[in-house]
């Protein structure tokens, strides 16, 4: 595939073997190559090819996409998403999953016919024990929540459910007492912290070489962890959105989230460490472009291999979302508003912030 | 580059790809070895090479079970903390041996010693809690006139505190009796709990002297002493209610002790021995008496005089249980997953990449089966959160080779030959593949030791992926190329997914 950054009208299909141009010019809808040449008109580019085929390979040219002076309605696109997320967060809060917010739940599968409603469950539930919940999964299965239930309350809680609404198989009790919850969500916040300071201090070293040294590297390590932190928030913001805002189920925060918002934060930094290794590259080679130039100029050569990994990635991630078990549908999700998210805040935020940042402080 | 081209490495490749391939398929060298059929139930699995068994170490949330957390409360004072800990483990241990669970995980846990978690297969939240939360209390009790009962092992005679219980013993074991005929049971008793054991038996053989065995007399009720589970002083004030006390008295039943409530009346006889001399030493053997215990009914009693001794109190923090089901359900599609995954990758690789996609595809299948080798061999165990962190670092194997063929392609249009391509193409990649994959390694370090719980199995699965991905894809990818690269007929720019390339 060709780099949107140069132009390849000129000799492209020179030296090609026609047939094996054809399918590949249909296998990739989803490329941004708006001068894709449309195949069938064989003759013409026979034509075309014999006129143009002595042209040299055209040089690199900067600014065909200019990521970077439009750099303030990427942010502001971010920022549109992002600050609903944080208004919800503080306005309401996420809805919690049990190992967050404590308590008993249990999966069951009502096994007799007709299997019994959810309002006969809630009914049933209720009068076990105060609140409470009961969340339909359907062909039969519930979840039912409660708050925390001695041992010996549990099981007189299955066999009462058992006598009031008939037989049911209980694939899964959760039980997290209060002291567990708040330890997973210390850890949970304490992690994605350490992870970042080490991102951080990371990338300032490996980048301390640039022109401008160690505080260069700084900035680099700086913007970088700003693209995450974009991540961590749209993630979580999104889900507080769907979880308190919109109350669904597949919005709720458990340890698995967790999981998910940390290899976000990986694949993120995937990304912006290849545009700005990149940018680390242009800036020894081509010295004679402006810092803005060489940041536009990387972003254009990496945002091909961006945009093909990410994809690969969702493709997996939506195979997960639509074929996996429940239990992985939230965590599937996740990663998929966040890998698009991290793909997204590598190209269009972290690289032009590099470039604001370095016109805030210059360096030479 | 040399060396990364060089044919040492690629043996090394070779040897590690076959034994990756052993160890993945050893149910099935087993098999054929064996002459089994390939699928069923066949004796002897997993096969067991040299003291390693080859097979995948399933979590609860795979194999179905139940996971507790326990917090421990109430150390005793003037005992090292991890000590504790550790006879708590043992003492956990021994009672879960009784429910028969394959592999159960005993672990501490918790910054200050005092956490355990447990890991049971196949068993009930129900079961686990009932045999390990029970917190047993043996008591030792002497027998005291008492001419208005009428039931119970002895009537005419009911129990009474000794002073002596579980806290005086320091350990209880079921071994063969000297002639190896019957099981006894060893129990050793602490300092204190010796110079106690050896008050009450000097009494008990004074209460009526001679040889209890040959004698009627010698056997009388004041020469018994008897152990219980659990008794109380409620226990004894109803012994003259014969319906009381025969309910009693019947061996101990830890299940019922688990959910008992005031008003349950439970089993809780653990033995009645008679006194055969005094004991002095503070090492007491019980012995079954005629032919002895069978092996069953030893380790029963063992059990149980070491279930009175757990030294600390356990409230329980946290509980999972899966359904078997549920599990089985979770690997099928776990493995659909997977399976659905790596093929769209290598679909798309080889559409996009055409040869080199096809090579990227190959080190996958090499990555995959090298990453699976690791799980057995660690062995990692896997949970659902875990397999999901392969699956991904599939995509991160994949990310590698993308950066380099991108790379390639710019070559390739800037002018370079086939081959210089290639060789630029991954020296120019190189820093960022090392600084991206670096940076997620040190997330995973993190994670592991940091994350909670469900994260860490994530991260390690993840971590290993991750590694033997940059293997893959930088020697494994890189050396498929350069051999391919040797023959002209695949340097054909439409075979290599360029635009277009300058003359050779």
């Amino acid at each position: 595939m060709s780099d949107p950054s140069d132009d390849t009208k000129a000799g492209r299909l020179g030296t090609e073997v026609p047939e094996s141009e054809v399918p590949e010019s249909e296998e990739e809808p989803e490329e941004e190559e708006p001068e894709e040449e449309q195949p069938g008109a064989a003759a013409h580019e026979e034509l075309v090819a014999a006129a143009k085929v002595e042209t040299p390979p055209a040089p690199p040219r900067v600014r065909r996409i200019d990521f970077v002076s439009r750099r303030n309605w990427y942010f502001l696109f971010s920022l549109l998403i992002i600050i609903p997320g944080i208004y919800f967060m503080v306005h309401s809060g996420f809805a919690l999953g049990i190992d967050f917010a404590g308590g008993t739940e249990f999966t069951v599968r009502f096994t007799g016919q007709p299997t019994p409603s959810q309002a006969q469950v809630e009914t049933a539930v209720s009068a076990l024990s105060a609140g409470g919940s009961v969340i339909s999964t359907g062909n039969g299965g519930y979840i039912i929540r409660t708050p925390p239930l001695s041992p010996a309350k549990q099981t007189a809680f299955e066999d009462q459910l058992r006598t009031s609404l008939g037989a049911y198989t209980l694939d899964q009790v959760l039980e997290v007492g209060g002291t567990i919850a708040g330890e997973t969500i210390r850890s949970a916040l304490i992690s994605v912290l350490a992870a970042a300071i080490v991102i951080l201090a990371l990338l300032t070293f490996w980048f301390r070489n640039v022109p401008g040294g160690i505080r260069a590297g700084f900035q680099f390590g700086g913007s970088a962890l700003a693209a995450l932190l974009h991540d961590v928030f749209l993630l979580t913001g999104v889900f507080a959105i769907l979880g308190s805002g919109l109350h669904l189920r597949i919005g709720e925060i458990n340890s698995l989230f967790v999981t998910a918002v940390l290899t976000v934060v990986g694949f993120s930094v995937h990304d912006t460490i290849v545009v700005f290794d990149r940018i680390r590259e242009n800036l020894r080679v081509s010295q004679r472009l402006s810092f803005d130039q060489v940041v536009n100029l990387s972003i254009m050569q990496t945002a091909v291999r961006s945009i093909i990994t990410s994809f690969t990635v969702v493709l997996v991630l939506v195979a997960i979302l639509v074929a996996g078990g429940d239990t992985l549908k939230g965590f599937a999700l996740a990663l998929l508003i966040g890998i698009v998210s991290g793909t997204y805040s590598s190209i269009f935020n972290a690289a032009p912030l590099l470039v604001v940042w370095r016109k805030l402080q210059p360096l030479r | 580059m040399q060396l990364v081209l060089s044919w040492p490495i690629r043996l090394l490749i070779v040897i590690v790809l076959a034994f990756s391939l052993f160890v993945d398929g050893a149910g099935y060298v087993y098999r054929i070895a064996n002459h089994y059929p390939l699928t069923g139930n066949v004796p002897g699995l997993p096969p067991n090479f040299g003291g390693w068994q080859l097979y995948f170490h399933k979590g609860l949330d795979l194999a179905g079970g139940t996971h507790i957390d326990y917090q421990l409360t109430n150390f005793p004072v003037g005992q090292a903390r991890a000590d504790v800990l550790q006879k708590t483990i043992t003492v956990i241990s021994k009672r879960v041996n009784s429910l028969g669970v394959s592999e159960p995980e005993i672990r501490g846990a918790g910054t200050n010693n005092d956490r355990i978690t447990v890991d049971l297969a196949g068993v009930t939240a129900d079961q686990a809690q009932k045999v390990i939360g029970a917190v047993n209390r043996l008591v030792y009790t002497k027998w005291v006139p008492d001419a208005k009962v009428t039931g119970g092992p002895q009537p005419g005679y009911k129990p009474a505190f000794t002073g002596l219980t579980g806290d005086d013993i320091a350990s209880a074991s079921a071994a063969l009796d000297q002639n190896a005929i019957g099981w006894v049971v060893n129990v050793g008793f602490t300092s204190r709990g010796s110079d106690l054991f050896g008050t009450l038996t000097t009494a008990n053989v004074a209460a009526c002297p001679g040889d209890p065995n040959t004698s009627l007399a010698a056997n009388c009720a004041g020469r018994h002493l008897t152990t219980w589970l659990d008794i109380t002083q409620k226990d004894i004030d109803n012994w003259e209610d014969p319906a009381y006390a025969n309910k009693v008295s019947q061996n101990y039943d830890t299940g019922c002790l688990a959910t008992a409530t005031p008003d349950k009346i439970c089993p809780k006889l653990l033995v009645d021995a008679v006194t055969l001399q005094a004991i002095l030493g503070g090492n007491a053997v019980i012995s079954g008496g005629g032919n002895g215990f069978t092996q069953a009914a030893a380790n029963d009693l063992a059990t149980g005089i070491n279930a009175g001794s757990l030294p600390v109190d356990l409230q329980v923090l946290s509980v999972q249980q899966v359904g078997s089901t549920l599990g089985a359900e979770s690997v099928k599609l776990s493995i659909a997953a997977g399976l659905l995954g790596l093929s769209i990758v290598v679909l798309f690789m080889i559409i996009y990449y055409r040869v080199p996609g096809f090579l990227a595809s190959l080190a996958l299948l090499f990555y995959a089966a090298a990453v699976f080798a690791t799980f057995k061999l660690v062995p990692v165990t896997l949970t659902l959160a875990g397999i999901t962190g392969f699956i991904l670092s599939v995509g991160m194997a994949v990310d590698a080779n993308v950066l380099i063929f991108e790379r390639f392609k710019e070559e390739v249009r800037a002018g370079r030959t086939i081959p210089a391509a290639v060789d630029a193409a991954v020296r120019r990649a190189w820093p960022a593949i090392w600084n991206s994959n670096v940076s997620t390694i040190f997330t995973c370090i993190i994670l592991g030791f940091l994350g909670p719980g469900p994260v860490k199995g994530f991260a390690v699965t993840l971590g290993i992926g991750v590694v033997a991905s940059l293997v893959s894809s930088i020697i494994v990818t890189h050396n498929l190329l350069a051999i391919v690269m040797a023959g002209s007929r695949f340097r054909r720019p439409g075979l290599m997914g360029v635009d277009r390339v300058r003359s050779v």
